[in-house]
Formats: C-alpha cells, structure tokens, sequence
C-alpha cells in the first residue's frame, strides 16, 4: 500500500496538490489546536450547538466527495493507464493499419527472445534453461541496430484471442468467455497485477495442456469452481471447439472477467484442425492479436519502433509500435469526450455545489450569531480571531467530512463490492486507491475554505455598536 | 453485514422521499384551490428579501439539473444516433456466432441458393442496364474494416490515434436506397473506386491513384479538424490509415453511418487483405414482421451458417452502452441530488427558525398546522423551480453540440458514433422534476417543524 501511495505522489500532479493541501490542514489545524486550545474548543462548541445544521452541512459535504471521489478514481486510473511510465516501459506490437490486429505464428517466433516450439512452448535447454531465439530481430547479433536494446527472456509476452460460449448458438453475458492464449512462463511479470500469482499455478497451467485460469467474475458467472471442466464453442474461431479445465482462480481486481488458456493448446487445436480438413483454418495465419516487448525506456522504445516498422521481415502485415498507455489510449480515444466532460464539467460543478451548501449554512450561521460576535468583539476578541474561529468552523467540518467520506468510498467499494463496477473499454472494475483519503481531506477542506471565505469577512466587519443598538 | 445495516436504511429513506412528494403534490393542489390557505405572495416576498440565500440554495439546484440535463442529452443523442441506424424491414446478416462487424466474415451471398420464398421477400429495385429494364435485389454487400488512423505525429515520437470505420460496398446505389443513405454534396465514386489525382507532395506534372471515398457528416466534421478546416467539400485529399483518398463526396446526417467512410469494396478488400470475403449483407423487406421470418430462414440455411437479425433488434442490442449510461447518470443524479436536498434543508430550518414569530402570528390569525406545512413546502418547492428552471436553461445552451462515443452491446465489438446532444422535454423533463422531488424532499422536515411550532412560545 505504501509503495502505491508512493508512487502516486511521484508521478500524480492531482494527488500532490491533494497531499500538500491535506498536509497544510493538518499541520495548520494541530498547531492552532495545540497552540490555541480555547478556540479551538470553541470551535466545536460552536459546532456543537446548532447539531442539526452542522450534520447537514457534513452530511452535504460527505455525499458529494464521496461522489467524486467515486468519478475520480475512474478518471485517475484511465489518466494512470495511458501515462507513459518511465520504468517498466511496455511496448505493443499489433497490425499496422486494422482492428483487430491479426498476426501469422511466424511473428512469434521474429519477436520472442526464447526459442518457441511449433507447437508453442518455449524451447529448454538440456539443463532446463530457456534456450536463446537465433532469429530474434532485436538481438544485436541479428541487427547490429539493435544493440543496447537488451530484452530477456522476461521481457516478452504474445496474446491470442479465443472468444466463445458455454452454450452451442447461444451468446449471453453468462455463456460467453474470451481467452488469453499465452505462453504460461510470460504471464507472471509482464501481466500487470499478476506478480503474486503463485509459482505453483504457473507449472500447473504448464502441465495440464488444457487448463485454464479464470478470474472470479468469470468463474461465477459460468458457474463454475477450481477443477471443473467445461467447453466452449468457438465464436472466432469457426468450428475449432475447446474443452478446458480451470486450474485456478486470477486475483480479484480487474481480471474478475478475464480468462487465460495455454497458447500451444490453441495452436495444437489449430494443426489439428489442419489434419482434419486437409486445410488451413482461414484464421491460421491470423492467430497472434499482440505482442509485449518491455524495454529499458523511451529512447530504447523509439529505436525498437524504428527497427520493427520497416524491417523487411515484417510485412505482411506490416506492424506499428506504440507504447501500452499510447495503445490504450487510442482504444478510449472514443470515451474522450465522456471522460472530459466528467473531468471538467461534472467534476468542478460538483466542487462548486459543495462551496455553494457550506457558503450556505455557514453565512446562515454567521447570520444568526452577530450578537455573539459583537459580545466577542467587546470581551477583547480581534475580528481576525472572529475571522479565524468562523474559518476554523468550517475548515473542520470540511476536512473530517471529506476524510469520512474518502475513508467509506475505500471500505465499501473495495472491501465490499469489489471495486467500482462500471465498465469502460476493457476495464470492468476500478479500486479506488489509499490516495483517495489525501483527495478527501483536500476536497473537503477547499470547499470548506472557499465557501466560509465570504461569510467570514463579513463575520469579522461585524459592528459592535449597530449590533447592539438593534439589540436595545 | 453491510446489506442488513443499508436496507432499512434505505427503506426509511425511500419512505421520506415517498411521503414528501405527497405532501408537496398535496400542498401544490392546495395552492391552486380556492381555500382559505397562507397566500403564496408571503413565500414569494420571503424569497425575494432573502435573496441571497435563496440564490445561493437555487443556485445548487442549478447545477445538479443542468449537469443532468447535459448527461442525460448526450444518452439521448446516443439512442438517436442508433435508432436513426435502423431501417424497418432491413435484416442484416453477418457470419454465424458474430454480433459484431468487425469480426463477421462471410463468403459472397448468393441469392439465388436462398429458399424461394426468401427470395421473394426481399424487395427489388428496377434499374436500366443496357438499355434494358433489369430487376435486382436490394440487397448491399458490405466488407467493414476498423482503421488504425494516425490524427498527428507527436515531436517525441509518440502518435495519436483514433479508430475510423470503413465500409467498403459493392453497388452504392443499392445500398444508399437499402440504408435511406442520401448525399448532401459530391457523388459516389467511380466504378474502379479509384481517381488519378495530382500528386499534393510531387510536382504539378505527377499523378497518382487515390481511393475515393464517401464521407458520413461526422467524420467528415471530424478529419476535416484534423486538417485545420471548417469541413470537407468534395475533391479535398485526406489521409485515411494507408490511403491517400479523395472525398467524392459527402453524406446527408444518417445516424451511425455518419461516423463512417464508405469505398469501393474490391479496393477495401484488397488494401486491408480481405481477400474476397465480406463482413456483411443487408436485404431489405417489406415490414420487420417479414424480416424477422427472413432472418429466422437465413439462419437455418444449408449451405453456409449466417447469424441474421432485423437491423431494428440489432441497433436496440447496440443500445446496451446506452443503458449503462443512463443507469450510471440517474445514480449520479440521485447522489448530487442527495447534496442538494441537505442544502435546502440547511435553508429551510434557518428561514423557519428566523420566522418562528410570522409563523406565531399566522397560527393566531387562524391558519391551521396543515396550511402552514403546506406554505413552507411551496417556498422550498419555489427554489427548486426557480433553480430548476436556470439549471435547463444552462442545459440548453449544449443542445446540438458534436461528441463521440461508442455504441456498444457490452459483448465485445461495438461502433464508434459521432452524436450531437439533445435536449428537449423528454430530456429536461425528468431533471426539472427530481429538481422538485428535490425541494419537495429537502422542505418536508423543515415545515414538519414549522407546522409543530407553538403559537405562544414561538412570539415569546
């Protein structure tokens, strides 16, 4: 959690200003508490003694960050994904010009560092070692342009597609599944968020040709549990039909709904097709839709796409290289006015509506006790201390609503519900990060400020002798 | 243990909301009969000296019904654009098992292996070939490709991509009459689907051999700010993924095939290496009743499996997006909502609580404890009208704007759809009247106490 929070702070312009603004009232509130315990007390009396009010305005003010806390933790991740990272740069290979990229097998065997098998596992050594790839066009030894670019036997992943149902001619949310055919040894490591998948698992996928591993969604939704088999009708496939036995379960998150299968499985289907027919599949040489490649950095990313773009052994079909967060940033490139209006227009009008209910309640608050202020004012209270106590009020209401409420989003969505389930692209869910408390407090504490501003001037220009002669 | 705690929660909830607007619609009623009731001039003049916390609370009501309108404007764009697809009585047809274009593959149609009766449910149109009067089947034949476009070339290397729609066709006359697709400027293309054109970046001398192509209204709107311009006339070069193409011309607004650009399907073919295969055929009938019995034998036929559907169910399935949309909007809707209600809560206690001796001194006037409900009730409704009036107003102010979507039915695939935002009754309607659910709900608490206020102590 820390290393999240941490990486957040780098790289998140949003959630520094949250950090900085949180930190400031907290700083600023424990030392007015700490220096000036009598205000502060009075504060909370003040609180204390109209109840109703002060829980509506808190209330007003949890819903609504709740609200965007809820709007913002979508937007912040969609902004993370299409980020380019400065470590852990992962480069995408697809088809060149269409959707969906439809790559031969050959392609697997240019691009992979290891050598692959015809039938799709990776080649071993005699002492187990993964033994080196003599054709793979980013070996220094193959491209003299290609030196320094340094990709391990880690670095590689190829995704194939195999989409199909439960039930013969019948398409439903509940029958239908997409498969990852991949190699098992690329899933842990270039799988994000697959990292604690346990080493047992992947021997399992390796050992049993026809398993599987379904996300808790997935499992659910065919009814299904560990060590169950079922088939599935090709959708994309034509009359390549597989049976599979799920070996396990993916972490929950956002592969709830995804399912991954062993990609010489899939080409063994695909051969055995071949021997049947006496033809090729017409999808035979359409088989591979990605390939992952993770270099060093940008620099290494732009001679890589320099390289495979207009290399002669890559052109039917020719390819194009782009970044993961450039990838998927061309696949929500449809949502961007969506997103931008919940950004810019949902998002700041929810802010303002907020300022608008504290700017409410707390001039109705000082409304109501200018003769208080007046009795201050004579006790020998400065208008900057009356200023102050009618900020501190606010500012407190704000800052412990927002954090409630950033603290709520995170326990309900998260340890309840599984996270945000709204689907965008090919994100089914969205965990709304620890960061969410900075954002909170933030959120809370600016509103509350922004809206007191007015109120408390005008509590600070109070006059003692109009008051009071209203009074008499 | 979270469920146990929430329902009576919201069961409680649900009955205050439910309660509240049967007062309000009580306390509305009430103020258009001719009975002795707290006349409505005393909320209004309320509001008016109070004016600026009456401002400040519509003000809220403001923005939660503007945003809603906007919200649910864009959905209706959406429906719009998806509905307008539809032809009655056109079936479409794509490859067994796909529910989607973009992966459906099928063979050349050939009508004449169709059962008879099939055959003669699809409409004809009559055409002179030759000199000759000829018959043919209004059916379009259509291979449709997703493109990879590069919009510009980022300094750092990096390029920005949208995804364009193309649909090659074999006969544009017959598929303009089968999708009611008609140009606003320019013609179809050629019968090759190619035009030798001057070179842009050669000499004035050279030529070469570019695609031509038929603009939909959006995309066109779209490729023509790629480039700077207002829009594309016919005879502009544009570069659409690996072609350098010539519009030809430019289509009048047709729901989804606005965001598409059409060409000549042998060429398509070929560029995007299709061989001879199409993604799709759509045949027109007379009526959808027909087309469902024709999409029901198409997908029983010997000789290749097809999985047919009316364009009218087909574009409904595409309005799952939709739905999810409208699903997450009324769940926003009613959060904000929530918000706006605690304001003008806020508002109503401390306008009841200032007023405790004009609410003595209409009790002793002889008003009673229900008409005094019903007073307080109609000024919060007032400042959810008034807000809720500005907040269509300000929602107004985006009808007809352009934005992008994707029209999907949430199984993979979808359509990526130019849309221009509607607001009209059907859209500020509903947000006009959570704006006063809103106020009925916010003021119901409030007036409860101003209706329990004693006469005597609330002038001591």
């Amino acid at each position: 959690m820390f290393d999240t929070i941490l990486r957040e702070l780098q790289t998140n312009f949003i959630t520094q200003v949250a950090f900085v603004i949180s930190l400031a009232v907290l700083g600023i509130g424990i030392t007015y508490a700490a220096l000036k315990p009598r205000m502060f007390l009075l504060m909370v009396k003040n609180l204390r003694r109209n109840l109703v009010r002060t829980t509506l305005t808190f209330l007003a003010t949890a819903v609504l960050v709740f609200m965007i806390v809820m709007i913002w933790t979508v937007i912040n991740f969609i902004e993370d994904t299409t980020r380019d990272k400065a470590a852990d740069f992962k480069v995408i290979i697809t088809e060149r010009w269409t959707i969906p990229s439809q790559m031969p097998p050959s392609y697997a065997n240019i691009f992979s560092p290891v050598a692959i098998n015809p039938d799709g596992t990776y080649r071993t050594n005699p002492d187990g070692s993964l033994q080196k790839n003599p054709s793979f066009i980013l070996d220094p030894e193959n491209n003299p342009d290609a030196k320094g670019i340094d990709i391990g036997s880690k670095d590689f992943m190829l995704w194939c597609f195999y989409g199909g149902s439960t039930e013969k001619g019948k398409f439903s949310r509940e029958s239908i599944v997409f498969f990852f055919a991949m190699i098992p040894d690329q899933i842990k490591g270039m799988m994000a968020e697959l990292d604690t998948l346990p080493d047992e698992l992947i021997d399992k996928m390796k050992k049993t040709p026809d398993g599987c591993l379904l996300g808790k969604e997935k499992l659910e939704s065919l009814n299904l549990k560990v060590g169950d088999s079922f088939r599935v009708y090709s959708l994309n496939y034509k009359d390549v039909d597989l049976s599979f036995t799920v070996v396990g379960k993916l972490p929950e998150g956002r592969y709830n709904t995804s399912a991954i299968m062993n990609y010489s499985y899939f080409n063994n289907a695909l051969d055995q097709y071949y021997q049947t027919n006496k033809r090729y599949h017409p999808m035979h040489d359409k088989r591979i839709n990605l390939i992952w490649l993770r270099v060093r950095d940008k620099d290494t990313f732009a001679k890589v796409g320099q390289i495979l773009e207009n290399h002669p052994q890559v052109k039917t079909p020719t390819v194009k290289v782009e970044s993961e967060s450039s990838g998927i940033g061309a696949f929500l490139d449809a949502y961007k006015d969506i997103l931008n209006g919940v950004k810019y227009l949902l998002v700041p009008a929810v802010l303002i509506s907020m300022a608008l209910v504290i700017a409410n309640a707390i001039s109705i608050s000082v409304r109501e006790r200018r003769t208080e202020m007046a009795v201050l004012k004579v006790l020998g209270y400065r208008p900057g201390q009356i200023m102050n106590l009618v900020l501190g009020e606010s500012l407190l209401v704000g800052a412990v609503s927002g954090f409630l409420a950033s603290l709520a989003a995170i326990v309900i969505f998260n340890v309840f519900l599984g996270g945000i389930q709204f689907q965008i692209a090919f994100f089914p869910a969205f965990t709304v990060p620890p960061t969410a408390l900075f954002w909170g407090i933030a959120m809370g504490s600016a509103t509350a400020f922004l809206g007191s501003i007015v109120p408390s001037l005008t509590a600070r220009s109070v006059k003692v002798s109009e008051v009071f002669s209203k009074v008499a | 243990m979270l469920f146990y705690i929430l329902i009576p929660l919201f069961v409680a909830l649900a009955l205050l909301v439910v309660v509240s607007i049967g007062t309000a619609f009580t306390a509305v009623a009430f103020s258009f009969m001719p009975f002795h009731k707290v006349p409505l001039r005393y909320n209004l003049r309320n509001l008016q000296v109070r004016w600026k916390t009456t401002l400040v609370t519509a003000l809220a009501f403001t923005l939660v019904t503007a945003l809603l309108v906007i919200m649910l404007a864009f959905v209706r764009g959406m429906d719009r654009v998806t509905q307008s697809s539809a032809i009655p009585g056109n079936v479409i047809v794509l490859a067994d098992g796909a529910t989607d274009e973009t992966f459906s593959n099928i063979a050349n149609p050939s009508v004449q292996l169709f059962p008879d009766d099939v055959q003669k449910s699809i409409q004809k149109i009559t055409r002179t070939q030759g000199g000759k009067k000829v018959r043919e089947f209004l059916l379009s034949r259509e291979v449709y490709v997703l493109v990879s476009h590069i919009v510009k070339q980022h300094d750092d290397g990096g390029r920005k991509r949208r995804f364009i729609q193309m649909r090659g066709i074999s006969d544009p006359e017959i598929s303009s009459q089968v999708h009611e697709v008609s140009l606003a400027s320019g013609s179809w293309w050629s019968a090759s689907g190619v035009r030798s054109v001057p070179d842009p970046a050669g000499s004035s001398d050279a030529k070469i051999e570019v695609l031509e192509v038929v603009l939909g209204d959006g995309i066109a709107r779209i490729l023509a700010s790629d480039l700077g311009k207002k829009e594309l006339a016919p005879g502009d070069i544009v570069q659409i993924g690996p072609n350098t193409c010539v519009v030809a011309g430019v289509m009048n607004p047709k729901g989804s095939y606005g965001s598409e650009v059409w060409g000549r399907d042998t060429q398509i073919q070929q560029i995007f290496n299709r061989g001879n295969r199409f993604s799709s055929f759509v045949l027109r009938t007379a009526d959808d009743e027909t087309g469902a019995e024709v999409a029901a034998k198409l997908k029983k036929l010997a000789s290749e499996k097809y999985n047919a559907s009316t364009e009218t169910e087909y574009y409904k399935r595409l309005e799952g997006s939709s739905s999810v949309f409208r699903v997450a909007i009324w769940f926003l809707g009613a959060v904000m909502a929530v918000g706006g209600v605690l304001g003008v809560t806020n508002t109503m206690f401390a306008a009841i609580s200032q007023r405790a001796k004009d609410i003595g001194v209409l009790r002793l006037l002889g008003y009673t404890r229900f008409q005094i409900l019903c007073s307080f009730l109609m000024e919060s409704i007032l400042i959810a009208l008034i807000g809720g009036i500005l907040g269509c107003a300000v929602g107004y102010l985006f009808n007809g704007m352009t934005a992008t979507s994707i029209a999907s039915g949430g199984q993979g695939g979808g359509k990526s759809v130019v849309l221009q935002l509607v607001v009209d009754l059907a859209v500020m309607g509903p947000a006009l009247l959570l704006a006063l659910v809103m106020g009925a709900v916010g003021g119901f608490i409030p007036s409860i106490n101003a209706m329990r206020l004693r006469p005597l102590e609330s002038l001591r």
